[in-house]
């Protein structure tokens, strides 16, 4: 009872944060409310039997990505100390879309039907993450080692790309 | 030809070619004849004309009486029709042929002297020799088409002859008039020629002697030949033209307008006497009727020494054409060969007076015009030759008995005489009027011959006045010997002398009594005539030829001009002004032209460019470089495609 | 345990928000902010539908990786905005268009 209480209770902070980012003109703020989205979101996951995603989500989106984005922010505003405010352009053709493609969502998902057998994990002895670490090394040893290496390039790339050491050629 | 052997034939060619064609070398001579040079001229011209007039004796010798010869040569074929070409010589033909040639030398030889130091004398003399060749052209040819060729060439040279002082403003009209009314009367002949021509399909007179019967047709052609009749030989109402061409010098007078040219007309008449329906020929004897009459009045008014001259010769001429309208052209060849004699003998004597005045006022200085018989009186002490000359071929004209004039008029009197009929009609009147004539042509000769010879000198009487030169003499005395009646017949009282009776007879007629009641009218006319010597008669229509020339100018020349002012504006105005519309039309048609190509062709064209254009652009700007454009068409590119599928 | 369509439709919401974002805003920060966005409404779908498999961790193990690869991309695309903002001057995308026809 109170599960599906707190269950709304994320959804509706995940909706109205996720919708007022489109009316956010402050980049700073809008920013924050993607972090707050994001933690609203490992708490849906959380109800979803899926604790590991929702740690994972808080550690990496949440405190990793939005920190490298709010350093990004500063990075590329003039320094003025005015708020960094931004207008809305194609505004009319954008919510046309959006609307649009919401409706069609709606409309596809309403035709469907999902059965909602028992979760397994509403066990008492249901452990997700051994499983989550039995799987990583052993059915999905390949793309774990791939992502390793993918990270390693980008950390690399990353680098390289936002130097602002001039070459030779330039 | 049959009766001629070759050796006659190659000389009676000869002969022929001679006579005809020597006046023609005669007039190319004169004109090739230098400046320097020109006193050779005044011999060559009439030598050669007095071997063109013994070569016509030779000719009139061989065909007098003979059979007529008649040579024919094919002329040209046109449209399936055969031209020829050919001389007829008849009796009438070689009689007239002799007599222009021989008036011809009498007037060539009476020139030399009387246009002696006149500047243009070798185209006085060459337009002479012309004139010869063509009236000699017209008597020898058999068809009428060449007769209308020498007709015109008659007409032609008398107009450079009547102008040949062309400085002279009156000369010049007066050779335009006669030109010109000569050519009006020769519309007639050309329609006469026409209808002929389209009835018969020939134009030879022996074609036209062989016609028979009476139908409209030859009343038709008939009439309108008789119209160029009338314009040559000054008939009425075409003689105004006449006395006009006083206007030329006197010897030219003589030739043509006394004895060749305007008879060529009668000459015309006797040749085509066949074609002449009974109709016709009263229309002719009216015509000439009323002709002799007016020439016989106007000339007892008439102060002009030429002019009175002038209208005589109307007046015979119309007598001539009587004879014709009475049904014997010999009378009327008879009339017309005494009466070329006795004129141009009186236009010579003439030409002496003025002559003469005219060396007397150079040599005194004085201005008085020579011509008007009102200036002149008493000559008879100063000039007895010309007198003389005066008498014998004015009572030739006058009839006086003894005189060929009056055989040739005996025998038009006689014609009349059978034509009219015992019945009384209108017949009577036409003898009657000739009767009237005779009188008339009395008392005019009288008056004329008593004004400048008798009476007290007037104005002249201090001019020394002189006889003129042989040269001009002699021709003058050799012309009034020939009218003495020996010339025409034996008898003096009997017409039907040698050449009457050569000449065709159709009819044969002789009352010995016209011949004495002619004879006593004459002595009355001259009675009547002495009498009333001194009173003088004035009629200004009688003046001024009956005001022809006013009548013609209102009903021809106005309207002629009127009609050309009409066309001039209409040329003018509507055709020119189509011509603007037009070009005004063509103006608008180009530039409406110009703006369909400008707007509507470059238009479609840049239509079609901008159209491309306006695609390019529109497919350009789906790249503009924006990212969230790119993402919003991908995005909405995927919705189609899921509203595709889905629905 | 709790239906399923409310995971879909909200992930549906959140997506459609971020398309709007990514569309709408003229700042590429902003930009970046709504693929994030994106990425999470999937992952949000792939754990929804991972409850419906009782057993497999898959749609786990896929989110895993999702997160990783929106971790690498995110790091990449920003030293690249860094790069184009140290260049053009600017952050607004739409003046970034020399690439244009």
């Amino acid at each position: 009872m109170i599960a599906s209480y707190v269950f709304y209770l994320f959804e509706a902070v995940a909706a109205i944060s996720a919708i007022s980012l489109i009316f956010i003109r402050n980049v700073f703020y809008g920013a924050l409310l993607l972090i707050i989205c994001l933690l609203a979101l490992a708490g849906i996951f959380v109800l979803a039997f899926a604790e590991f995603i929702a740690v994972t989500q808080i550690l990496v989106y949440a405190g990793g990505i939005l920190v490298v984005i709010l350093f990004g922010i500063m990075l590329t505003t003039k320094i003025s100390g005015k708020p960094l405010v931004v207008e809305h352009n194609n505004k009319f053709s954008a919510t046309l879309t959006g609307v649009t493609f919401f409706a069609l969502l709606i409309y596809a998902l309403s035709k469907e039907s999902f059965i909602n057998t028992p979760s397994v994990a509403s066990q008492e002895n249901f452990n997700n993450l051994q499983l989550i670490g039995i799987g990583l090394m052993s059915d999905f040893v390949l793309p774990f080692e791939i992502a390793g290496v993918l990270l390693l390039i980008a950390l690399v790339g990353a680098s390289v790309v936002a130097s602002s050491v001039k070459s030779k050629n330039t | 030809m049959e009766d001629i052997q070759s050796y006659e034939a190659t000389y009676f060619t000869t002969c022929l070619v001679a006579a005809v064609a020597l006046p023609l070398i005669s007039f190319f001579l004169s004109f090739a004849i230098s400046e320097k040079y020109s006193w050779i001229v005044s011999f060559s011209a009439p030598f050669l004309l007095l071997l063109s007039t013994v070569a016509a004796g030779f000719v009139f010798y061989a065909v007098w009486n003979h059979e007529p010869v008649n040579i024919q040569w094919h002329w040209f074929t046109c449209a399936g029709y055969t031209f020829t070409a050919g001389v007829l010589l008849n009796n009438i033909a070689a009689l007239m042929l002799l007599l222009v040639t021989f008036i011809s030398f009498i007037v060539h030889s009476y020139s030399t002297a009387y246009m002696a130091g006149d500047p243009d004398f070798r185209q006085y003399f060459a337009m002479l020799g012309f004139f010869t060749f063509s009236m000699l052209g017209i008597v020898v040819v058999d068809n009428l088409l060449l007769i209308f060729i020498f007709w015109e060439l008659v007409g032609f040279s008398s107009y450079m002859l009547i102008g040949h002082w062309r400085e002279k403003p009156e000369a010049a009209e007066a050779a335009k008039r006669a030109f010109l009314i000569n050519r009006a009367g020769d519309i007639g002949f050309l329609i006469g020629l026409m209808i002929l021509w389209a009835n018969t399909g020939s134009f030879n007179l022996t074609d036209i002697d062989s016609l028979s019967g009476y139908s409209s047709w030859m009343t038709a052609a008939s009439l309108c030949v008789f119209c160029g009749v009338m314009g040559k030989s000054a008939q009425f109402p075409l003689f105004s033209w006449l006395p006009d061409a006083m206007e030329g010098p006197t010897p030219v007078s003589a030739l043509i307008h006394a004895a060749t040219m305007v008879a060529a007309g009668i000459f015309l008449l006797a040749r085509v006497y066949s074609l002449f329906t009974p109709p016709a020929l009263d229309v002719v004897i009216i015509i000439g009727t009323l002709t002799a009459l007016a020439g016989a009045l106007s000339a007892l008014v008439q102060f002009d020494l030429k002019k009175i001259l002038a209208y005589s010769t109307i007046s015979q001429l119309g007598l001539m054409v009587v004879a014709i309208g009475a049904g014997a052209p010999q009378a009327a060849m008879l009339h017309l060969f005494t009466h070329a004699f006795f004129k141009a003998c009186l236009f010579l004597g003439a030409g002496s007076v003025i002559h003469s005045l005219h060396q007397a006022q150079h040599q005194s200085n004085t201005a008085l015009d020579v011509q008007d018989i009102r200036n002149l009186g008493g000559l008879q002490k100063k000039l007895p030759f010309t007198f003389i000359i005066f008498l014998l071929s004015g009572a030739a004209l006058a009839g006086v008995p003894l005189f060929t004039g009056f055989l040739s008029k005996d025998a038009i009197l006689n014609s009349l005489m059978a034509w009219k009929g015992s019945d009384l009609s209108w017949r009577w009147l036409i003898f009657a009027s000739a009767f009237l004539v005779s009188f008339i042509t009395v008392l005019y000769t009288f008056r004329l011959i008593w004004s400048v010879f008798k009476g007290e000198e007037k104005v002249t009487a201090s001019l020394s006045i002189e006889e003129p030169p042989v040269a001009m003499r002699v021709p003058m005395a050799i012309l009034a010997a020939t009218s003495c009646w020996l010339f025409v017949s034996w008898n003096p009282f009997d017409f039907s002398g040698w050449i009457y009776n050569g000449l065709t007879s159709v009819k044969h007629f002789h009352f010995t009594f016209i011949a004495l009641v002619s004879a006593a009218w004459i002595v009355v006319a001259l009675i009547v005539a002495y009498r009333i010597r001194e009173r003088s008669f004035k009629s200004a229509v009688l003046l001024n030829g009956f005001y022809l020339d006013r009548v013609y100018r209102w009903l021809i020349e106005s309207p002629a001009f009127q009609l050309a002012l009409f066309t001039n504006k209409v040329d003018k105005k509507w055709i020119d002004g189509v011509l603007h519309t037009s070009a005004y039309l063509q103006l608008i048609a180009a530039h409406v032209t110009g703006w369909f190509d400008r707007v509507l062709v470059d238009g479609a064209v840049d239509g079609a460019a901008g159209l491309t254009k306006g695609i390019g652009s529109f497919a350009r700007s789906f790249q503009s470089g924006k990212i969230q454009l790119y993402i919003f068409w991908a995005v909405f590119t995927i919705i189609i495609f899921i509203i595709w599928t889905l629905l | 345990m709790f239906p399923t369509e409310h995971f879909l439709y909200l992930g549906a919401l959140l997506f459609s928000s971020g398309l709007i974002v990514v569309i709408v805003k003229k700042n590429m920060i902003m930009v970046l902010l709504g693929i994030e966005l994106m990425l999470n409404a999937s992952n949000l779908n792939l754990v929804a539908f991972n409850q419906l498999h009782p057993g497999s961790v898959a749609g786990q193990m896929f989110a895993l990786f999702v997160i990783i690869v929106a971790v690498c991309e995110a790091a990449v695309g920003l030293a690249i905005i860094i790069q184009v903002y140290r260049y053009y001057q600017t952050s607004v995308p739409d003046e970034v268009s020399e690439l244009n026809g």
